[in-house]
């Protein structure tokens, strides 16, 4: 008894504070965005209220579904791309180097860059992609261009390569994480059956690290949609994405019932993607069994 | 003995919080919501050294801004300064206080048409001190037109201007295209449901014309330097004067359509601690060094001509239209929308549009 009381006690300590963290900055906020959605809009705030005419708006008015889909598909893009640049550079990092001081290296070195501001390396492509950019002055220098083109820059081409450079690690580590868990013992016994290199990677290596590519995928994904920064640096009169109108729906248009709504809309999208992919890995975990 | 480390960081965080809140709100310190080069340490810091009240500014690039930010909890403010358009805005919102304007030693003479202004004044209560003024122009880089454009119609017509046009990320845009679409003398400031959707739809025709909407002077002076656009519209005087100083020759010009009239009044937001230094500073910025200090940065014009008068030649004030009465009637002069929430959103439609 008394040792069950002083469990309870310790747990009580040890877990009030983050228990009260996250009911503070994340289930009261998110219980306030949820109730403000229902609210109305009038000149110039909202009152309180329960209706459902934010969300008929966000249905029936196709400006939202243009820039929705437009924020999934350039999201999807962004971690195609991380994942194209990510996983070899983590296979490479996991199985190739093989001085444990140079790949310790290399790994800070990929990682390093999220320390530096994102907006200055937002910017940075700015310079590189620029009508009179690094890029576009490469070009012309070795002849392949005889103009400048605007082709690189603002527009969603410019939104994909920067958030794609900016997201790469988040793909790059869990990658590394799951790939260097597997056995190598496994590899060779794979090599032993007479697998060609591909085959082990195909049916080996692969398998074995989809955990780890799915979170990436997740990472970058959640990162990508809610992003509202690149569009304004980067993207062209063609690039808002969800989180630029939920900002202005909450800043100029002074509509929070409305950007509320599109919150709550925002975060089941995340949640469903979260949801799937977990569903996937473990429909994975089974068929490895 | 876990629980009270715990109360005891507790009690830190608290106090460190307490403490920065705290100096905040210390005397003698103005945080201002403000425009690009309207607080330029070059006359602001004359005002600091005579007051002793420090002027921190933010930073809007919209006027939407203004009462964005202060409903979004912007009580760390003390002065604000929309466009007569939304001036009205921060006054029905209850975000400023009336203005004693017998503390104001150059109130007199500011432009009538300013300080009687539907939106600064309420209930026979002044809201708001007017301080600079001016047209929203075109302009072009010098050298990239043979012949200068005449009509913003040029913006959809001529190819050779693809992806070379900038337009500001703002409402405004629809009231020029309601001119160019109605008439010069179409009620731009009440259009109907069906007349703004003429409008967004031949604003999203210009899009494939468009290299970036600009949100700010520094990004729109940017994107000149760089290459990337040969023609937009501006806040007159301003960013061509940016332009000028690295060496790119840029031309104004007010289209066929006409251009915006606009003029920006500080106003005082309510329950600010540091009212003193508030009325110091509308004082100042309505007197010869604070109007000279002004003009001088923006390249705007000011409230008050007869401040002016103390630092500019007379050719300077012709150039400056302050010498004109009749120029500021010929803009047509920014108001509050009649159904503001149709207009934002017929922008919103415009630039979410695909």
């Amino acid at each position: 008894m008394n040792h069950a009381r002083r469990h309870k006690l310790g747990f009580w300590v040890l877990f009030s504070a983050p228990m009260l963290w996250w009911i503070i900055v994340l289930l009261v906020p998110y219980l306030i965005m949820l109730s403000i959605s229902f609210y109305s809009r009038q000149f110039p705030f909202h009152v309180p209220d329960f209706q459902f005419g934010n969300y008929l708006i966000l249905l029936q008015d196709s400006q939202y579904w243009t820039v929705l889909l437009r924020s999934v598909k350039v999201s999807i893009l962004v971690s195609l791309a991380a994942f194209a640049m990510g996983y070899p550079l983590a296979y490479f990092l996991a199985f190739k180097v093989q001085s444990e001081r140079l790949r310790l290296f290399l790994y800070v070195a990929t990682i390093v860059p999220l320390w530096v501001s994102y907006l200055l390396r937002a910017y940075t492509w700015k310079t590189i992609l620029g009508s009179e950019g690094i890029l576009n002055s490469f070009l012309m220098w070795v002849g392949i261009l005889d103009e400048p083109s605007t082709l690189f820059l603002y527009n969603e081409f410019a939104m994909v390569v920067t958030m794609a450079y900016i997201f790469t690690p988040f793909m790059v580590m869990p990658i590394y994480a799951s790939l260097e868990k597997i056995p190598r013992s496994l590899i060779e016994a794979s090599k032993d059956l007479g697998a060609a290199r591909f085959s082990t990677f195909w049916r080996i290596t692969l398998p074995l690290t989809m955990p780890g590519v799915l979170a990436g995928f997740t990472f970058t994904f959640g990162l990508s949609v809610g992003d509202f920064v690149s569009p304004l640096l980067v993207g062209g009169p063609y690039s808002n994405m969800i989180s630029n109108v939920i900002a202005t729906q909450f800043g100029m248009a002074m509509n929070w019932p409305l950007g509320a709504a599109l919150g709550v809309v925002m975060l089941f999208i995340v949640l469903g993607v979260i949801t799937a992919s977990d569903k996937l890995e473990r429909a994975g975990r089974l068929n490895l069994g | 003995m876990k629980k009270r480390l715990l109360s005891t960081v507790g009690g830190a965080i608290l106090a460190a919080g307490i403490a920065a809140s705290g100096t905040a709100q210390a005397e003698g310190e103005l945080n201002v919501l403000t425009w690009e080069g309207y607080t330029d340490p070059s006359f602001v810091e004359g005002f600091e050294a005579a007051t002793g009240c420090k002027v921190t500014p933010t930073y809007v690039g919209s006027n939407d801004e203004f009462p964005a930010k202060l409903a979004g909890g912007g009580g760390i403010y003390d002065l604000v300064s929309p466009s007569l358009d939304t001036t009205s805005i921060m006054m029905k919102a209850g975000f400023v206080e009336p203005i004693d304007t017998s503390r104001l030693e150059h109130w007199g003479e500011v432009y009538p048409q300013f300080s009687g202004h539907d939106g600064i004044n309420s209930d026979g209560e002044v809201y708001g001190v007017p301080y600079t003024w001016g047209a929203i122009p075109f302009m072009y880089r010098a050298d990239a037109f043979e012949t200068a454009p005449t009509s913003i119609a040029q913006l959809w017509d001529d190819p050779d201007l693809a992806g070379e046009i900038s337009l500001w990320d703002d409402k405004t845009n629809l009231y020029i295209t309601a001119r160019m679409l109605f008439g010069n003398d179409a009620d731009i400031f009440d259009l109907s449901d069906e007349q703004l959707a003429q409008v967004r739809d031949k604003l999203i025709e210009l899009k494939p014309m468009i290299r970036k909407y600009w949100a700010s002077a520094g990004e729109l002076v940017n994107l000149y330097a760089n290459g990337e656009v040969t023609i937009s519209n501006t806040w007159g005087g301003y960013q061509s004067a940016l332009l000028a100083e690295q060496g790119i020759e840029m031309i104004e010009f007010i289209p066929e359509e006409n251009a915006d009239g606009w003029a920006d009044a500080w106003q005082i937001v309510k329950g600010t601690p540091n009212e003193d230094c508030a009325y110091q500073w509308l004082n100042y910025a309505i007197s010869p060094e604070g109007q000279c200090g002004v003009v001088g940065i923006t390249g705007y014009s000011g409230a008050n001509p007869t401040a002016l008068e103390t630092c500019k030649t007379p050719e300077e004030m012709a150039a400056l239209h302050q010498d004109d009465f009749g120029y500021i009637d010929s803009l047509v002069l920014w108001q509050e929308p009649v159904r503001i929430d149709a207009y934002i959103n017929t922008w919103n439609a415009v630039k979410a549009a695909e």
